[in-house]
């Protein structure tokens, strides 16, 4: 395989990668279903916008951010029955428990560490021992600003986050099992070990004060974009969608099994630091994973960085502990 | 060890009679495509197939069912296909419910420890540095003129009773109830679904013709 170049680097040399927004696939079918699945991501983004920015108080509130959340999830289930990028990708009853097993986990086990140790009680901690205050440089912003603002603070903490996941081997460890994820579906972005996920979330959005409906337009941002990352519906998202935001195409080229294509798309919500960055490769891949698409068991999942990490100190014990070979003269 | 009733929540058995008089070599032949997948292991001794899946890839037909044996023989003048198959997946789906309650009631321990700690405190007379700190925090915020212009609703103080009643909502088992009773329907889909797909896996590869409903539908529309 040749692979493309795209920068300083090669693309596709180990594993299939399609390259260039006008090499991806397009939705097949009539005028109607075309318009829908061209339309439909950022009809419901400023829908949803429009509904936080106008909602009465005792309607914004955390509690229905969650609702629409899970009801916004089920519809996309169903749009990838009915329309899906791969149907190699198809969700089967054995992926879908497992992928809920890990949303469960982060319902679940990783609030209770977050009420502990989160960002939250972290920030909090830095705040009082410095005897700071919030900044409440904000506060005073339209609405609409203070959601970008949050939304980009916290992806521009995000970004990095995952850049050094993919850098730096400690992380890398905590991070890996979410790579054997072997296709795209709504809840693969929970497939992973809890470390992963815990630090993942962390942001320093916490230092600033915004009004609480700004963080609920923010949630929305994340909520109505984030979600394409990990998804099997095909969809022609418009352009400017494709520059501002990481789309599945930008996802499934961070997840596929070529190694140098892997280190790229490292936002959550938007592309734009990627694009800053230089680590942005606008394309789509089909073959996703690690060791050639092995799929990695719930069990392996939990133990994979203490396992691997264990293997690590060991062998680089051994390494200094042996005699350098001697190599013999010519 | 044999666990007749209750290995029913793992085990799938059932009997599939063949439309065609079949060989065992000639039905296995047919099932052949199903066990050359990445970790599959497979022996065929005279009339019976025993399998065993390690980690089968997500799109593998029989992922769900990853050990069992497939037997080919005759009953009552018909060649049928007996099948035993075990699913570890199932297994787990059903004993995932006991997990999420034991986290729901994990929460709700540390809730009550949190809520003894904090009364204890009060007792002792300590302030309540958080309070206090969330009455500095619930200083008058003002809309931008843009968005009071635009028409979304001004930010409201929250009401104390309302704060008191958040802090101790995180240790609500709710989430976790309701994640034990999706998995435990979630078992209920996949029990009967999975068998059903099983078996219709084993006669699309078994019949001559295809099922009516598993044709295209111009060739079903002909046949009709």
């Amino acid at each position: 395989m040749n692979g493309v170049r795209v920068g300083k680097r090669i693309i596709g040399a180990d594993a299939p990668v399609t390259v260039g927004w006008e090499n991806i696939g397009r939705v097949e079918g009539g005028p109607a279903k075309q318009i829908f699945f061209t339309y439909f991501q950022p009809t419901v983004l400023f829908a949803v916008l429009a509904f936080w920015y106008y909602a009465p108080n005792s309607i914004a509130v955390a509690s229905t951010a969650i609702m629409i959340g899970i009801a916004f999830k089920l519809f996309l289930l169903g749009l990838e029955w009915v329309n899906p990028r791969y149907d190699s990708w198809r969700l089967t009853w054995k992926e879908f428990a497992t992928d809920l097993f890990y949303v469960g986990l982060g319902y679940t086990l990783l609030r209770m560490v977050d009420n502990y140790i989160g960002d939250g009680v972290m920030i909090e901690a830095i705040q009082s021992s410095f005897d700071w205050d919030k900044f409440a440089w904000f506060t005073g912003l339209p609405l609409l600003v203070q959601a970008l603002l949050i939304s980009l603070i916290f992806e521009f903490g995000q970004y990095w986050m995952h850049r050094g996941m993919h850098n730096w081997y400690p992380l890398w460890l905590t991070h890996a099992p979410h790579h054997y994820i072997t296709q795209l579906n709504i809840n693969k972005g929970a497939v992973g070990n809890p470390i992963e996920l815990f630090l993942i979330g962390l942001g320093i959005g916490g230092f600033f004060d915004f009004i609480p409906r700004a963080f609920l337009l923010a949630g929305a941002i994340g909520l109505t974009v984030g979600v394409y990352q990990h998804i099997n519906v095909r969809f022609n998202s418009p352009r400017w969608w494709r520059f501002l935001f990481n789309t599945t195409e930008h996802h499934s080229v961070h997840h596929s099994q070529d190694y140098e294509a892997t280190r790229s798309n490292y936002g959550a919500s938007w592309i734009i630091f990627d694009r800053l960055f230089g680590t942005c490769v606008d394309g789509e891949a089909e073959l996703l994973g690690m060791e050639g698409g092995r799929r990695m068991p719930i069990n392996e999942t939990m133990t994979f960085p203490f396992t691997e990490g264990y293997k690590s100190i060991k062998s680089r014990i051994k390494d200094r502990r042996e005699p350098p070979t001697a190599i013999p003269a010519e | 060890m044999k666990l007749p009733f209750i290995d029913r929540i793992w085990r799938v058995k059932g009997l599939l009679p063949l439309e065609t008089p079949m060989s065992p070599a000639t039905a296995f032949d047919r099932l052949d495509p199903l066990f050359q997948t990445n970790g599959t292991s497979y022996e065929i001794d005279g009339d019976t197939l025993t399998f065993r899946k390690h980690n089968p890839a997500a799109q593998d037909r029989l992922a769900t069912f990853t050990r069992g044996t497939l037997t080919v023989g005759e009953r009552e003048g018909r060649s049928v296909l007996a099948y035993n198959v075990t699913s570890p997946a199932l297994l787990a789906c059903f004993l995932a419910p006991l997990l999420f309650v034991a986290l729901g009631q994990v929460n709700v321990a540390i809730g009550e420890y949190e809520k003894s700690k904090a009364e204890a405190a009060e007792q002792a007379g300590k302030a309540d540095d958080e309070s206090k700190k969330d009455d500095e925090a619930d200083k008058d915020v003002k809309l931008h003129w843009l968005d009071v212009a635009m028409g979304a609703p001004a930010p409201e103080k929250p009401d104390e009773k309302d704060k008191e009643k958040d802090k101790y909502e995180k240790y609500s088992p709710k989430t976790a109830y309701i994640l034990a009773a999706i998995f435990a329907t979630l078992y209920l889909v996949g029990r009967i679904l999975e068998p059903w797909l099983l078996r219709s896996i084993f006669r699309k590869k078994l019949y001559d013709t295809p099922p009516i409903d598993d044709m295209d539908p111009a060739e079903r529309l002909s046949r009709e």
